[in-house]
């Protein structure tokens, strides 16, 4: 078995303590691991990244090859399309939707998202404000992180627990802030995940899971059938792209009327 | 035995904690920062009798690392690539002289520059001072080297340096720890004209050194890092080295059983494995992360016509930059996988480079010098140094007009004027300046050359991330006072956008004065406000036991 993941964002975002709850649950669940990541002048506001190479043997390189990443996680979303190259063709692309603007000549938004949401598997979110939701709006890379889980080749409770390590020092409100954030990043990574499968457009998809207010609790079985029902028919991508367009938080269990 | 997930940088600061080392010197430099800043941190929590400190430069960590080896106790030193330039006048004759207690020198090297101004190969140091050189390929080999490192430099009394580069020191993996080894006794030697290179000791002391070679040649021969694996002969063959061979396993996987193959990692070169590889191969491809070093040596710069040797040299591998498992793919014909096609990407992917923080005294002190530059001498150049501010040379601000080398900006401006440029104006960080900017600024107070020195005093070295400087505030003030520069052509500016206008007034006051001026633009670093506090809370106590005690 082997895994590669790249996990990206800007100087400052909290990249490189993704990538090493990442590296200890990996250790916890038994596997190898190799995880290099960029120091120095980048953390000055720029781009971020670390590669995560997970195997049931050990590993070799500290560098993905090019076209062998199972996934980009990103907290940023121009960054989410950076590593590209990195990624396999059925790779994931699972990224925060906001953007940092640091740079003068930072694309317009709505082109951004036009290709990012081309992505076939994507799971873009809001976790800035689901973040917030959760108790910290510091958590956004947790939310990240936790959209990541459900596709990584070891348990979720094992990330839980490396959360739990890390934070038990800083209260039980921060520790809470940070398990929240990961299942709500979850749970929007399992909706996202059962619209692909059943078909929904990507772009459908992208604009409907930025914009529901997931909470720690995974969505039902019977509203995901909902969702994905409405989401068949034709005019749905014009209701998505009005949903994505409104800015408004949507209730999970809010499926839009016919 | 404990285990634990490590940087190759903190494996190497473990390995030379358990090796038992008495104390440790570095200057802070990317991708080596975190070595000195482990074993710190590590000897403070664990209350361990490691001393040391973050030395002024990487010259003088280097003799003070050599003090500890003459007075018998182990000591580590490291740096970036770029500061054994610093450091190369104590490493060349601390080569010669030799060493008592263990001496090990760590040298992280920047193939690809991530952070660097050039990729020069340490190896070659190694080479040259004829000493030792041991090239971990992975975190458990960083922590194992340095005790080895540490037993050969005690066994050869030799200093021994252990290369590093960038993908190595910022990677991290499974690291097993072995139970700490006590440091050893201080203790001189008998005869200290070993150690006083007057030439008829040092004359003695390089025959020694010499003499030496042949007993590490054995030794690196028999090194099982130095693995040569022949199939069958008349194969092609595969000399490499260091990281490479991570890269090499993953690219050719299964087909590296057709090769026969030699692995490098302890220097001097095992040149009787390197003949056997010969004589059982058809060809020979050198893959080495940074110079073509091996290549050059065992293909006599191209003119040995005995076997095909490929590599960089050749145009096989590429020349610069760090390499990759698709670059040696790429080499032997192997397919690079197909990636995820994005449609559109280009028009919306742009270069997200480092910039100055929100808020950076920099930006303000650049903004006024420009301003002012505008209304003096438009087009006048401004020699910069090395630090954060370095990223003043990028738009908007582009406030400096060179970048060198480690203090080497107001050097540079003296130069100028001696060109015969009517302006010249350097600017250098108060960390860059402790380090090495004292000295040139003597010849300019010595001379009253008339340039105007910004000294950018943000009380911190913030761009490996917040390591003290030997001098800021008002010890910067004194030096500068000190050196001979007169206190009325000693401005202290606050660069803020408040202060903007006094800032500017001031800097037209020095521009006017013909002779030499130090502007010293003092604000805080916003980044690592909490880390100058520390440090000069510290220092502060510090100075108080002192007082005490006299």
């Amino acid at each position: 078995m082997k895994y590669d993941l790249v996990v990206c964002g800007v100087g400052g975002q909290g990249v490189l303590t993704m990538a090493g709850v990442i590296d200890h649950a990996i250790h916890a669940a038994g596997l190898f691991l190799k995880q290099s990541e960029v120091h120095g002048m980048a953390q000055r506001g720029g781009a971020v990244s670390a590669f995560v190479r997970i195997s049931d043997q050990a590993v070799a390189s500290d560098l993905i090859a090019q076209g062998s990443a199972s996934m980009v996680l990103s907290v940023e979303p121009m960054e989410a399309l950076r590593y590209s190259q990195q990624l396999h063709p059925e790779g994931w692309i699972v990224t925060d939707i906001t953007p940092m603007v640091n740079v003068a000549n930072y694309p317009a938004l709505d082109a951004l998202y036009q290709v990012l949401f081309s992505v076939p598997r994507l799971v873009a979110l809001d976790a800035s404000r689901l973040a917030a939701r959760a108790g910290s709006v510091k958590v956004q890379n947790i939310v990240v992180l936790g959209a990541a889980a459900m596709h990584l080749p070891f348990e979720a409770k094992l990330i839980e627990q490396q959360l739990e390590r890390l934070f038990h020092r800083k209260g039980e409100r921060i520790v809470k802030a940070n398990i929240n954030a990961f299942r709500m990043g979850d749970a929007a990574s399992r909706f996202a995940a059962a619209l692909v499968a059943a078909g929904v457009a990507a772009r459908v998809v992208a604009c409907v899971v930025t914009r529901i207010a997931f909470t720690p609790e995974p969505v039902g079985e019977k509203l995901v059938a909902a969702w994905c029902k409405r989401l068949l028919r034709p005019d749905a991508l014009a209701l998505a792209e009005r949903l994505f367009a409104s800015e408004d938080d949507v209730a999970p269990d809010a499926v839009p009327a016919d | 035995m404990s285990e634990m997930i490590l940087l190759g940088d903190e494996a190497i600061a473990r390995g030379a904690i358990d090796a038992g080392i008495s104390a440790a010197f570095a200057y802070p430099g990317t991708p080596s920062t975190e070595i000195y800043q482990t074993i710190a941190d590590y000897a403070k929590a664990h209350e361990l009798p490691v001393r040391g400190m973050w030395s002024t430069n990487e010259k003088v960590a280097l003799e003070e690392g050599v003090g500890v080896s003459y007075a018998g106790r182990r000591a580590v030193v490291s740096m970036k690539h770029v500061g054994l330039n610093v450091a190369a006048d104590p490493f060349m004759n601390a080569a010669v002289s030799g060493a008592h207690g263990g001496l090990v020198l760590v040298v992280a090297d920047d193939p690809s520059m991530h952070s660097s101004q050039n990729e020069q190969d340490s190896r070659y140091f190694a080479d040259f001072a004829m000493v030792p050189c041991l090239e971990p390929a992975n975190q458990q080999e960083c922590y194992d080297f340095m005790r080895e490192a540490f037993d050969l430099s005690e066994q050869f009394q030799v200093p021994v340096l252990v290369r590093l580069v960038t993908r190595l020191a910022h990677s991290r993996s499974l690291v097993k720890m072995h139970k700490r080894r006590e440091p050893n006794e201080a203790r001189f030697v008998a005869d200290p004209t070993r150690f006083i290179l007057l030439p008829v000791n040092a004359r003695r002391a390089f025959a020694n050194l010499v003499d030496k070679q042949k007993t590490l040649q054995t030794y690196a021969e028999s090194h099982p890092v130095n693995a040569l694996m022949l199939r069958e002969s008349n194969r092609p063959g595969i000399l490499v080295s260091g990281l490479a061979w991570n890269y090499l396993q993953e690219a050719l996987g299964e087909k590296l059983a057709d090769y026969n193959v030699l692995r490098v990692g302890c220097y001097p070169l095992p040149v009787q494995k390197i003949r056997l590889l010969m004589d059982a191969s058809s060809e020979i491809w050198v893959i080495e992360e940074g110079y073509p070093f091996i290549e050059r040596y065992i293909s006599a710069l191209g003119l040995m016509r005995e076997l095909p040797i490929r590599g960089k040299l050749t145009g096989d591998l590429p020349r610069t930059g760090e390499l990759s498992q698709d670059d040696i793919k790429t080499c032997f014909g192997v397919p690079i996988l197909p990636s995820l096609a994005i449609p559109g990407l280009n028009s919306v992917l742009v270069g997200r480079p480092p910039s100055l923080c929100d808020k950076c005294p920099h930006t303000d002190s650049y903004e006024a010098i420009n301003e002012v530059i505008a209304e003096f001498e438009p087009g006048a150049r401004v020699m910069g140094d090395i630090g954060c501010y370095t990223l003043g040379a990028v738009s908007p601000l582009q406030g400096i007009h060179s970048c060198l080398c480690m203090g080497a900006s107001i050097g540079m401006a003296i130069g100028v004027v001696h060109a015969g440029m009517q302006r010249s104006l350097c600017v250098i960080g108060d960390g860059t300046f402790s380090h090495s900017g004292l000295v040139p600024m003597l010849d300019a107070a010595r001379d009253n050359t008339n340039i105007k020195v910004f000294i950018l005093d943000n009380s911190i070295i913030a761009m490996t991330g917040g390591q003290p400087t030997a001098a800021s505030d008002e010890q910067v003030v004194d030096l500068v006072a000190g050196l001979g520069v007169p206190r009325e052509h000693i401005r202290i500016v606050v660069p803020s956008p408040h202060k903007k206008e006094d800032t500017k007034a001031t800097i037209r006051e020095e521009l006017a004065y013909v002779g030499l001026s130090v502007i010293i633009a003092r604000r805080a670093c916003v980044t690592y406000a909490k880390e100058i506090k520390d440090i000069k809370e510290t220092r502060e106590q510090m100075r108080q036991i002192k007082v005490v005690a006299a």
